[in-house]
């Protein structure tokens, strides 16, 4: 069977980016600035991306097409080819499926809910809520958590669940070239043009309550942006010989919220992009390749993520918008922007185009979190796309069930963590390794910089080598001693929650040895069919 | 909104802006954005 390619340079560049832009974008990134000293952020975001983001991001692109050149569109085989010597490597590609997948099952479903109100905005459903509490009441009557006049059920959030469940196997089903290329050639720009109309809209609001002058866009910006240097460390005196020598100490809460913003935000350690560049052919450009879909997920997500909504909600509440962003992202999304654009002009119209913008970074974004797990079963078993498809999708549907009925029992949050903090990291710094310790940093250079349209500095040869992986590995012993503890011995969980929550960790365990089986399934399928003469 | 406020606002969307230029130049004159396989 004939592997399938990517249509054009570009269209690769905007599946990666596409992939890369998601919710976090919109909504992650201002609360994270806004919590965590405002412009002096980008000081520790700007150093995680050069030293964690954009590394990350060219090893992921050199074995993804290295691997596919030998057939392999997934970690597993990746890691194998890239180690052959050693036979239980394949294992920690697991991860590469493990993540991804598990983060669908509930991905799928949020991005779902933004067509929802996509649908909402136009028809006006949600006109009467013009409280933030009516409108927590309104997504929690959708979500099903609440019986209330707006919803008697989760009818409506399985119709679009259904919809969208439908549009992603489609789009796979269609291919790289035609499904996955096509949708995000066609989404991203218009996601930008959202984006710019959005940001305009925002930017002329001025003080719209003259009788609370302090609330204007201009202060709203200032909210996110005025730089809070405090947060980023402390100066400290250490007392030597008798004198006292100061010292500087980093705040590691600022540095790894930064750091973790920017893992996520690349779609980095996900397994995702190795996929996406095992379409490529080996002569194909990855540092040039790889470096512009960062820089198109940046502009996303400083630019038009930092201008919305923060200073837009700053400007029509003030100073609780302190609050308000301590209240999660989500809350942001989809309870608050809606009460902000219903106080303008043409309201309907401009929640539509947010929603319709939250939800292309969602489905761009959820098809290749599908994609690894379809190309799995596609290579490793010579199964059709429409088996592979068929096979994902049934599992997935089910799975995904979990989440919707029960969403409030602390479900989503336990996969988040499992999939998100925990995988993503630990699978960043096994491939990080893999790239310039056990393939050697000399090969790998060679190997990134095989039809390369720039030359990276030479300085990453270091950065890779030493700086990202040492980076991951602070990065996951401090998440696992702030919260691996209390997530693990479930401290946060209501009692009567524990019992699902407990039930999920069973159920990702479960999917994890059952990848394990399959991986190890075919390779005795590979070794049978080499020992054929 | 402070002048450090607007230094790192304008600071950081030319840099973003930049790289985002630069890359997509690059891009389109390295090759003409033909079939990539």
């Amino acid at each position: 069977m004939a592997r399938e390619r990517w249509g054009s340079k570009m269209g690769v560049i905007m599946a990666v980016a596409g992939s890369a832009i998601g919710l976090g974008n919109f909504l992650r990134f201002p609360v994270q600035v806004a919590q965590n000293g405002g412009g002096a952020f980008m000081i520790p975001y700007l150093v995680a991306l050069l030293l964690l983001g954009l590394p990350l991001m060219w090893i992921e692109w050199t074995i993804g097409r290295f691997g596919g050149g030998f057939g392999h569109s997934t970690a597993p085989g990746m890691f194998h080819t890239l180690w052959n010597k050693n036979r239980f490597i394949r294992y920690f590609g697991v991860i590469g499926i493990f993540g991804p997948f598990v983060i669908y099952i509930y991905y799928i479903y949020v991005e779902s809910w933004l067509l929802g109100y996509s649908w909402f905005a136009v028809t006006g459903a949600y006109n009467n809520c013009t409280t933030q509490e009516s409108m927590k009441a309104f997504l929690a009557g959708y979500q099903g958590a609440a019986d209330n006049p707006h919803f008697s059920g989760l009818g409506t959030a399985y119709l679009f669940f259904l919809v969208t469940f439908g549009a992603n196997l489609l789009i796979l089903y269609l291919g790289v070239q035609r499904g996955i290329e096509a949708a995000c050639k066609y989404g991203l720009p218009l996601l930008f043009v959202l984006g710019a109309v959005l940001m305009v809209r925002v930017f002329t609001l001025g003080t719209p309550n003259p009788e609370a002058p302090d609330n204007n866009i201009i202060n709203g910006l200032g909210f996110l942006w005025n730089p809070n240097w405090s947060v980023l460390g402390s100066v400290g005196h250490w007392t030597v010989a008798g004198a006292s020598v100061p010292y500087w100490a980093p705040n590691a809460k600022v540095w790894l919220a930064a750091a973790g913003q920017i893992f996520f935000t690349l779609s980095v350690g996900f397994g995702v992009i190795l996929t996406y560049a095992s379409y490529l052919t080996p002569k194909d450009d990855v540092a040039l390749s790889g470096l512009t879909a960062a820089a198109a997920n940046e502009v996303a997500e400083v630019i038009i993520g930092g201008s919305l909504v923060i200073p837009a909600a700053f400007a029509f509440f003030g100073a609780a918008t302190a609050q308000i962003a301590a209240g999660g992202a989500f809350n942001l999304g989809f309870v608050t922007m809606p009460l902000v654009f219903q106080q303008m002009t043409g309201g309907n119209l401009f929640g539509l185009a947010w929603f319709l913008l939250l939800f292309i970074a969602g489905i761009t974004s959820s098809i290749s979190l599908a994609q690894p797990a379809i190309a799995f079963l596609e290579d490793e078993f010579d199964l059709t796309k429409r088996e592979a498809i068929l096979i994902f999708g049934f599992n997935t549907f089910i799975l995904c069930h979990v989440v919707i009925f029960f969403l409030d029992k602390g479900v989503l949050d336990e996969i988040d963590f499992w999939g998100v903090n925990v995988c993503l990291t630990v699978f960043g710094l096994v491939e990080t390794i893999l790239f310039g310790w056990v393939f050697g940093m000399e090969k790998s250079w060679t190997e990134l910089h095989i039809g390369s349209d720039i030359t990276i500095p030479g300085v990453y040869r270091w950065v890779i080598k030493y700086v990202t992986p040492a980076f991951l590995a602070v990065m996951l012993i401090f998440w696992m001693a702030q919260q691996g503890k209390s997530v693990i011995l479930m401290e946060g969980v209501p009692p009567e929650n524990r019992g699902y929550v407990l039930g999920t960790r069973l159920l990702l365990l479960a999917i994890l040895v059952n990848l394990t089986v399959l991986v190890w399934m075919a390779w005795r399928r590979r070794q049978r069919k080499e020992a054929q003469p | 909104m402070t002048i450090g406020g607007w230094i790192f606002l304008i600071a950081s969307w030319l840099l973003m802006l930049g790289l985002a230029v630069f890359c997509l130049v690059r891009t389109l004159r390295a090759k003409d954005d033909g079939p990539a396989s």
